[in-house]
């Protein structure tokens, strides 16, 4: 196949910013249908709370009122599912209480759902819901994973005692670890805090659903990442529709991150009650319902040993984690402590021994689930955060530590893959190669000879390091079957040849964001030598593409991108065919080249354009061939990818305040081959940002009654351009060996490898002032590092 | 979060126990009361209006007073629910005669806050208790004029 056309690699500009910049995207709030109703939720002020009596009379007859529903009239609906299932160490299913609609008895987190008003407009609905009376009996309230096994710990579930969903290990055989770990000449341990953070997106949820009862057909537009698996699980486990009979539309999505993936309780409310009205119901999250209901990300708490010989090479790896799950089991929460967790223990690293026994629980808070990383940031903050404490606790350069125990390179194809001590075996890698490189960019030397300068002279600088490997492209489906996925994670690529010539491809990926309007569409034209403005990228709607898995864990590219390569081989076949008729020469003999099918050895040739109309126009045509050039495709991945990268951070840190200040971050990754340079800078742009921002400022704060604190941007602090130094970015290119298009995939790269380099840089400042801080938790707040100084 | 505070007004315990007992002067001194209705001698509904930063709220509840000491002290446990959310608090109220026209008036408890109330008004709380209770004694001690 050609490639010669040469847009596979350019940095063109992203051809859906005009629409975005201007204004004029479409967004689900946006749409406004005949006989528009809108609906308010009433939601608990408390985090544990029997539901003694709920009055709606009153708002009932408040004006513009079209129906309230409480708990009551949804009890025999199904709950909104968990996608999938792990068991119990014991083999037990992990445990999976309801998550009912609407809570018709108990309250189990702030902001559950206990009644929706529907009125005319937006404001009556408010108002009316404002009217209805809910009486509560309050309970005691559990907040802390680690707590809430305790006996005696308040119970989110009747169904789960200790408030465990499942209790989980992988790796080596634990008394092997222990003994591992026991004969280590140095063992670093670190208790640490991953702390739970809000997605933030900035479009909040919102859905419009409504249901034409003619044609019994059911349009639910949604502000989703995957319209399709929204249709399945919604469909099929909640409210028992044929999925034909339901269309579900992700227009334009203002972001995700991950909290968008999930099948939320309203999605599948506003499509009952559309039913129920036979009119169109519509619901748009405030930013303050977007704090407490967009599931959150991360929340573990973790004790790990890492163990090392005399000279420094790994000998185990010991983790204990409670995940904590919040009071649901969102879609995906089961895998991302567990599955994107524990499998990602390996990093870079040569560990021989490893294990990870892993404790998810529920607890009286917003449920927490996959935030751009999920898992795997929690596994890279644990592995580089004791890498650089074994490096100071051994008195030993983190850089060096990090050279000893790299994997050595490997390319996947003439070397074999790596073959993990949890589960995973590595595509391709040259981990060396991403940390000379960044070393280079950062003038290592010169920066340890000017940060003990510094420190002369009462100044504290420091470098932290973080050297991280992902699992993306997600995934193949026989493998993630095998470990409790209940649906497929192939992805879909339909391109269909108008007869001018001109492409609609429709992809089951979902842009939010990443730009698949635009590097779709080069691998499209790069491939058929077109013009890009000749491809059009159609995705979001269940009803113009045929299947679909939607887009998370750096997939679009990886397993979207390719199922379009099998169709678009499929349509060059099949030209070819229709070429050496009109050419009267053998399919074989015909090469496309450049945008032309051309017979080999000879001056005839057709541009894709004719070849194109002969397909609709089949005039002249090859016997037995069907007419048209129109072709769908699935891909199922081989294996995950496994993009990887060194993040380097400096900082300062004021002796006086606490203060952290970043002055430079260096951004080495390797994610396969690149289509679009400026896209996949944007995009590690984007998540070192967000990377740094769990490190310097984010945290969600529950006070010890279940209250979200800080659920507004008055309390909540998220990264701003002026807290970053221009981001300094690099690539190293070691291609996929098992996709078409030799890419590992860009999304979540720079979330997973930029914390632990800003912790471990504001580690290294204060041991380089005499501090021999362990650890500071997350955010680090001036407070915090002034107090870890005073120490 | 806990509450504590005290001040000292210029007139006998007696003085000060009889208008703490007293529903109508009770609504006038407390900041924010629109509406204090006698249930019985220990429980009261009221209605009143709060400003919590941001949020502004109109809350309807019951004020119970247990452990009632006379001139002594009482606990006063309060419930109020209100649209953006419920405050729960208990507190105890002491009065301890320093001179014969002067008593010490201390109050110390918990209060609770939830919903909206709690995530956009806990931070500021402290403060808001702070202002409303000077206003409270500055009431009473206007009331207290001869």
């Amino acid at each position: 196949m050609s490639t010669t056309h040469g847009l596979i690699g350019k940095s063109v500009k992203r051809v859906e910013d005009r629409r975005f910049i201007t204004g004029h995207g479409k967004y689900t709030d946006d749409i406004i249908l005949p006989g528009q109703t809108y609906a308010s939720f009433v939601r608990s002020p408390y985090a544990h709370a029997k539901i003694l009596s709920v009055d709606t009379n009153a708002a009932a007859s408040m004006p513009g009122v079209v129906a309230i529903f409480t708990g009551a009239d949804v009890e025999n609906v199904n709950g909104v599912p968990c996608g999938w299932q792990v068991n119990f160490k014991n083999g037990h299913h992990m445990k999976e209480p309801k998550h009912p609609l609407l809570v018709a008895d108990k309250a189990k987190h702030v902001g559950d759902a206990i009644a929706i008003v529907i009125a005319e407009s937006q404001a009556e609905a408010v108002d009316a819901a404002e009217a209805i009376v809910v009486e509560y009996e309050e309970l005691p309230a559990i907040v802390d994973a680690s707590k809430a096994v305790e006996d005696g710990a308040p119970q989110v579930h009747d169904s789960a005692p200790n408030n465990i969903c499942f209790d989980w290990a992988l790796g080596n055989p634990i008394e092997e670890v222990d003994a591992a770990i026991a004969a280590s000449a140095h063992v670093t341990t670190l208790d640490f805090v991953n702390q739970r953070l809000v997605p933030n997106a900035i479009e909040p949820r919102a859905y419009n659903a409504s249901y034409d009862q003619y044609n019994d057909k059911y349009t639910l537009y949604t502000s989703t990442q995957n319209p399709h698996l929204i249709r399945l699980l919604m469909c099929a486990f909640v409210l028992g529709i044929p999925e034909h009979r339901v269309r579900v539309v992700g227009p334009d999505v203002g972001g995700g991150f991950g909290s968008k993936i999930f099948h939320y309780t309203e999605e599948a409310l506003l499509t009952w009650c559309t039913h129920k009205l036979r009119r169109p119901v519509k619901w748009t999250s405030t930013r303050s319902e977007s704090f407490l209901l967009d599931a959150h990300g991360r929340d573990h708490i973790t004790k790990a040993d890492m163990g090392f010989d005399a000279s420094g090479n790994i000998t185990a790896l010991r983790v204990k984690t409670y995940a904590n799950l919040g009071a649901y089991l969102s879609t995906f929460a089961s895998c991302v402590p567990s599955y994107l967790h524990g499998t990602l223990l390996q990093g870079l690293y040569t560990t021989p021994k490893i294990n990870i026994d892993l404790v998810a629980v529920f607890t009286n808070t917003t449920a927490v689930d996959a935030y751009r990383g999920a898992g795997r940031p929690e596994a890279t903050y644990l592995l580089e955060r004791l890498l650089d404490l074994a490096a100071h606790e051994m008195n030993m350069d983190p850089a060096e530590l990090r050279f000893k125990n790299f994997i050595p390179p490997f390319d996947g194809v003439t070397q074999p893959g790596y073959q993990t001590q949890v589960a995973l075996q590595y595509d391709s890698g040259n981990y060396h190669g991403v940390l000379e490189k960044g070393l280079a960019m950062l003038g290592y030397e010169d920066f340890r000879k000017a940060q003990k300068e510094a420190a002369n002279n009462g100044k504290l600088l420091g470098v932290g390091f973080s050297t991280y490997i992902e699992a993306c492209g997600i995934a193949p489906s026989a493998v993630v079957g095998s470990l409790g996925a209940r649906a497929g994670l192939y992805e879909v690529g339909h391109v269909r040849v108008q007869p001018s010539g001109k492409i609609s491809v429709y992809t089951g990926a979902h842009s939010h964001g990443q730009g698949h309007e635009t590097t779709f569409a080069q691998v499209v034209a790069d491939k058929l030598g077109l013009p890009m403005e000749d491809v059009e990228i159609v995705h979001g709607d269940s009803e113009a593409v045929a299947f679909g898995m939607g887009t998370y864990g750096s997939r679009s590219l990886a397993v979207g991108g390719s199922a379009i390569i099998k169709s678009l081989e499929k349509v060059i076949e099949k030209g070819k065919k229709i070429a050496a008729h009109k050419f009267e020469a053998n399919p074989e003999d015909v090469d496309f080249v450049e945008g032309r099918f051309v017979v080999k050895g000879t001056h005839h040739s057709a541009p894709f354009s004719d070849i194109a109309l002969r397909a609709y126009v089949p005039h002249h045509y090859p016997a037995g061939l069907e007419p048209g050039l129109d072709f769908s495709s699935f891909y199922d991945p081989a294996n995950f990818t496994y993009p990887f990268g060194c993040h380097i951070a400096v900082v300062e840190v004021d002796k006086e305040t606490g203060k952290v200040q970043l002055t430079r971050f260096v951004a080495v990754d390797d994610v396969g081959n690149i289509i679009n340079p400026m896209i996949v800078e944007g995009q590690i742009h984007g998540g070192v940002v967000q990377g740094v921002g769990q490190a310097l400022f984010e945290g969600a704060e529950y006070d010890e009654n279940g209250q979200l604190t800080n659920g507004s941007y008055m309390d909540y602090c998220m990264p701003r351009a002026d807290d970053f130094p221009m981001i300094e970015t690099a690539s190293q290119v070691t291609p996929c060996p098992h996709n078409p298009l030799g890419v590992k995939g860009a999304g979540e790269a720079g979330c997973i490898g930029s914390t632990p380099a800003v912790v471990n840089a504001v580690i290294d400042a204060l041991w380089s002032g005499g501090h021999k801080v362990k650890d500071i938790r997350m955010p680090l707040t001036s407070e915090r590092v002034w107090r870890a100084m005073q120490q | 979060m806990q509450l504590t505070g005290n001040h000292v007004v210029e007139a006998s315990p007696a003085k000060v126990w009889a208008l703490l007992m007293d529903t109508d002067t009770l609504a006038r001194i407390v900041p924010g009361v629109t509406k204090l209705e006698k249930i019985d001698d220990t429980t009261f509904k009221s209605t009143l209006g709060v400003k919590l930063g941001p949020v502004s709220a109109a809350f309807n509840g019951n004020l119970q007073m247990e452990n009632v000491m006379e001139e002594k002290g009482f606990t006063l446990k309060i419930q109020q629910n209100s649209k953006v959310g419920n405050a729960s608090a208990a507190i105890e109220i002491s009065l301890t005669p320093l001179e014969e026209t002067k008593t010490a008036i201390a109050f110390n408890g918990d209060v609770k806050l939830s919903g909206m109330l709690a995530t956009m008004g806990q931070r500021l709380i402290g403060g808001v208790a702070n202002t409303l209770s000077k206003q409270f004694f500055s009431n009473m001690e206007k009331e207290l004029l001869p």
